[in-house]
C-alpha cells in the first residue's frame, strides 16, 4: 500500500506533501500471492501472516536482484512489459507509477525524475504509453532516458505510431500486452543492446572490417540488382552487429537508431537463418507512421551475411526475393561470398598493432559518417564485469563530452584504475583508455601517434561508399 | 490471438471517508480486518489473481482516498478504469447521499466512451452494525434509477458478501475489457515524398547512414 498514515499523527505532513508520501512508501506496496487455482466464489483458508509477507518479499527480493529495470504501461496505469518479474504480480507497482503521473499532471508538471540515494528513477511520457527506467548503476539522466525512447521504439516498431494511437483512442483502457507477444524478448534483446554496445553510446554504427576494394564489390552487386526495383529504398548486408554494406533511394538515408533496431530483430530472431522472412517493420525515425516491408534471409548456407531489402511495397516479396537470389548468385561468382567468410572469421585489428604505450582500450567515432570502431577487449578488461564497468566509464565520459550546450575538446581524468582521455575534432571523436598513471603529454603523444595509425585503417574498418540508386 | 489471453481488470473504489473502502479491499485480498482507523492518504494499491468462468484475470484494485484534502489524484489517475467501486456507510446518510456526487466525479475525470452502460459497482457498507440508517429499498431504489447498478450490501468486519460483491465487481470489468474489439486494419503504406518531410530528419541531427 502507498500509505496509510495515522490519522491524528500525520494530517498536516500529509497536506502539503502529497507527492513524496506517495513515494516514501514505494516499498511498501501490497502484492496478494497469486489465486490462480482457485474459484472466485471459493473461501480460501486464511493465509498466515508469514505466508503473506513471505509472497510480498520475494517479489521485490526479485526485484532488488538486479540494479537496472525498465516498465512500460499503459497511461490508464495498465501494465505492458516489465524487464523483470511477473508484470500482473507488479499490477501494484504499475498503479503507483501511474499516480505519481497523474498528480504531477494535476499541477502543470510533468514528472522527469527521482533521485533517492544511488537510485535513479526515470519517467518518459509517450501519451497513450509510458516508460519508467530504474537505475541503481549511476548513469546519467539522459542515458536512461535515451534507453526508455529506444524500447518506446521498438513497440513502435511493431505497432507503428499511428496503429498505437488509434488503439488507444477509444479504448484508454486496452492491454496492449494482446498485440505484444512475441515482442518482449525483443525488448529484452534491446535492452541488453543499450547497456552493452558502444553503438547506442556513440548513436553511430559498427562495420566489418573489410579491404576496402571487396567491400565496394560486394555494395556494387547488391547496388546494381536493387536499383531495378521500384520502391525499394534500403538495403543492408549485416554480419552480426557488424554492417557491411549499406545502399540507398536518392534523397534517403537511414538514421542510426533505426538501423539499431533493424539490427536487434535480426540478431534476436534465430528463424531469420532458416528461412527468408517477410516481415512489417516500422522504422520509427524514418517514418513512424506506416510500415516498411522487410525482406530478410541470409546469404547461404556457407555466407551467414544477412540481406535486409526494405520497401514500402507489401506487395514485393517476390521481385525482392528473386533479386537476393541473383545477388547470392553474382557474389558467388565474383567472389564476394569468399570475401565476406573471410572477413568474418579474420581476427578483429587489435589495438596493439598501434604499439602506443600505456593505451589500453578506445573508442573511435568518425562523426559525419556515424561510425565507430571498438577494438577488441583485451587484457586488464578480459570479464563481462571488468568490461562492463569500462564502458560505464566510456558513458560519463561521452555524456560529459557531449553536455547541451558546452562544447568541450578534450577532456583528461585519472581515476583509480585508468586514465581517461576524451578528444573531440570536427571529424573524429576519440575516447581513449590509459593505464592509470599516463600524464597529460604522454596522452596527447598518444592522440597524434593514433590518428596517423588510423589515417592507414580506416579505409577497412570504415564503409565510406554509401551509394544511391 | 492467444487462447491463455493475459487479462488485467483496472478497478477503481470511490466513497467517502471512512466508509470502509480500504477495509473491503483488505478483507478481500487479504482475508484481514482491523477495527483501527487509517486514513488513506492518496491511494492504495492491491493486486489480486482470480478466476472468472475459467479466465485467470488479474485485479489492480485501485483504492482512493475519501478525506477531500488527500485526493486530487488527477484526471489519469481515473483513466481507463474497467469497472468503479461506490461504497457508502448503511450507517452514515451522509455517505448515501455522496453517492452522486462520486459517480457524477467519476464519470468527469475518467470520461469512459459509454458512461450509460459503464459498470459500477454500488456496496452499502457495514451491515454488522445495530445502528443501520440507509434502509435497503433506499439504496436499490438508487441503483436502479441509474440503469440498474448491481448493489450489495456487505461487511468488511465479518466477512459478509465481500466475496460476491467482489465476483461481480470481476465479471463486469471483464465484460467491459473485452468489449474492446480489435480490428487489424493495417495502416496506410508510407509516401515517398521526396526526402523532404521533417519526421524523417528529426531523429538525431547527425546521425544518418
Ligand atoms: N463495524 C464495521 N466497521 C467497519 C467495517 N468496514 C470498515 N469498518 C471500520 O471503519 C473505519 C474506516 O474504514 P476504512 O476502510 O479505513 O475506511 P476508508 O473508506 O478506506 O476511509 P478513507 O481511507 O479515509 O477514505 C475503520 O475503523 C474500520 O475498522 C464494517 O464492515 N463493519
Ligand atoms: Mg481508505
Amino acid at each position: 500500500m502507498i500509505s496509510s498514515e495515522e490519522y491524528s499523527e500525520n494530517m498536516e505532513e500529509a497536506q502539503e506533501t502529497d507527492i513524496s508520501i506517495l513515494v516514501s512508501d514505494v516499498n511498501n506496496i501490497a502484492i496478494e500471492e497469486s489465486e490462480v487455482n482457485k474459484s472466485i466464489s471459493e473461501n480460501k483458508p486464511l493465509p498466515s501472516s508469514s505466508e503473506q509477507s513471505n509472497s510480498y518479499e520475494n517479489l521485490f527480493d526479485q526485484l532488488k536482484g538486479h540494479n537496472k529495470h525498465i516498465f512500460v504501461l499503459s497511461t490508464a496505469g495498465k501494465p505492458i512489459y516489465t524487464r523483470f518479474g511477473n508484470e500482473n504480480q507488479l499490477a501494484s507497482l504499475f498503479g503507483l507509477m501511474l499516480a505519481l503521473m497523474s498528480v504531477t499532471q494535476d499541477s502543470n508538471d510533468t514528472l522527469q525524475s527521482i533521485c533517492c540515494g544511488r537510485t535513479r528513477i526515470v519517467f518518459v511520457n509517450k501519451d497513450p504509453i509510458i516508460l519508467v527506467g530504474v537505475s541503481q548503476r549511476s548513469e546519467p539522466y539522459d542515458q536512461i532516458k535515451k534507453q526508455l525512447i529506444y524500447v518506446y521504439n521498438n513497440i513502435i516498431s511493431t505497432l507503428t505510431l499511428t496503429q498505437l494511437k488509434k488503439i488507444f483512442l477509444n479504448r484508454t483502457n486496452f492491454d496492449l500486452r494482446r498485440l505484444m507477444s512475441g515482442s518482449e524478448r525483443l525488448i529484452d534483446k534491446l535492452i541488453t543492446f543499450t547497456e552493452n554496445d558502444p553503438g547506442f553510446l556513440l548513436d553511430s554504427i559498427s562495420c566489418l572490417q573489410m579491404p576496402s576494394n571487396s567491400r565496394d564489390k560486394i555494395t556494387q552487386t547488391i547496388l546494381t540488382e536493387c536499383s531495378k526495383i521500384k520502391n525499394l529504398v534500403f538495403g543492408l548486408l549485416i554480419a552480426q552487429k557488424h554492417i557491411i554494406s549499406i545502399v540507398r533511394m536518392k534523397k534517403y538515408s537511414l538514421q542510426v537508431s533505426d538501423i539499431h533496431l533493424i539490427l536487434n530483430l535480426i540478431n534476436s530472431t534465430e528463424s531469420f537463418k532458416t528461412a527468408e522472412s517477410w516481415t512489417p517493420i516500422c522504422l520509427p525515425t524514418f517514418d513512424s507512421s506506416g510500415y516498411m516491408h522487410a525482406h530478410i534471409s541470409y546469404l547461404a548456407e556457407d555466407c551467414q551475411a544477412c540481406l535486409v531489402l526494405l520497401t514500402i511495397d507489401h506487395d514485393l516479396f517476390f521481385t525482392l526475393s528473386e533479386a537476393k537470389r541473383k545477388i547470392t548468385e553474382k557474389m558467388r561468382r565474383n567472389d564476394c561470398l569468399q570475401a565476406i567468410n573471410d572477413a568474418i572469421i579474420r581476427q578483429p585489428l587489435s589495438l596493439a598493432r598501434a604499439n602506443i604505450l600505456g593505451l589500453r582500450h578506445l573508442l573511435y567515432k568518425i562523426k559525419n559518417r556515424s561510425q565507430h570502431w571498438c577494438p577488441p577487449f583485451t587484457l586488464p578488461y578480459n570479464t563481462d564485469t571488468l568490461q562492463q564497468n569500462l564502458m560505464s566509464v566510456y558513458c560519463s565520459l561521452i555524456s560529459q563530452m557531449n553536455f547541451p550546450g558546452r562544447n568541450l575538446k578534450v577532456i583528461y581524468q585519472q581515476l583509480t584504475s585508468e586514465t581517461i582521455v576524451a578528444w573531440a575534432t570536427d571529424e573524429v571523436e576519440l575516447y581513449m583508455c590509459f593505464e592509470p598513471m599516463v600524464s597529460k603529454e604522454c596522452a596527447t603523444n598518444a592522440v597524434t601517434k593514433l590518428t596517423q595509425w588510423m589515417k592507414k585503417e580506416e579505409d577497412s574498418l570504415f564503409i565510406f561508399n554509401i551509394p544511391m540508386f | 490471438m492467444a487462447t491463455r489471453k493475459k487479462v488485467l481488470l483496472k478497478v477503481i473504489i470511490l466513497g467517502d471517508s471512512s466508509v470502509g473502502k480500504t477495509s473491503l479491499m483488505n478483507q478481500y485480498v487479504n482475508k484481514k480486518f482491523t477495527n483501527q482507523y487509517k486514513a488513506t492518504i492518496g491511494a492504495d494499491f492491491l493486486t489480486k489473481e482470480v478466476m472468472v468462468d475459467d479466465r485467470i484475470v488479474t485485479m489492480q484494485i485501485w483504492d482512493t482516498a475519501g478525506q477531500e484534502r488527500f485526493q486530487s489524484l488527477g484526471v489519469a489517475f481515473y483513466r481507463g478504469a474497467d469497472c468503479c467501486v461506490l461504497v457508502f456507510d448503511v450507517t452514515s446518510p451522509g455517505s448515501f447521499k455522496s453517492l452522486d456526487g462520486w459517480r457524477d466525479e467519476f464519470l468527469i475525470q475518467a470520461s469512459p466512451s459509454d458512461p450509460d452502460h459503464f459498470p459500477f459497482v454500488v456496496l452499502g457498507n457495514k451491515v454488522d452494525l445495530e445502528n443501520r440508517a440507509v434502509s435497503s429499498k433506499r439504496a436499490q431504489q438508487w441503483c436502479q434509477n441509474k440503469n440498474g447498478l448491481p448493489y450489495f450490501e456487505t461487511s468488511a468486519k465479518e466477512a459478509i458478501n465481500v466475496e460476491q460483491a467482489f465476483k461481480t465487481i470481476a465479471r463486469n470489468a471483464l465484460a467491459q475489457e473485452s468489449d474492446v474489439e480489435l480490428y487489424n486494419e493495417f495502416p496506410d503504406q508510407i509516401k515517398l515524398s521526396g526526402g523532404s518531410t521533417e519526421n524523417r530528419s528529426s531523429g538525431g541531427d547527425n546521425c544518418a547512414c
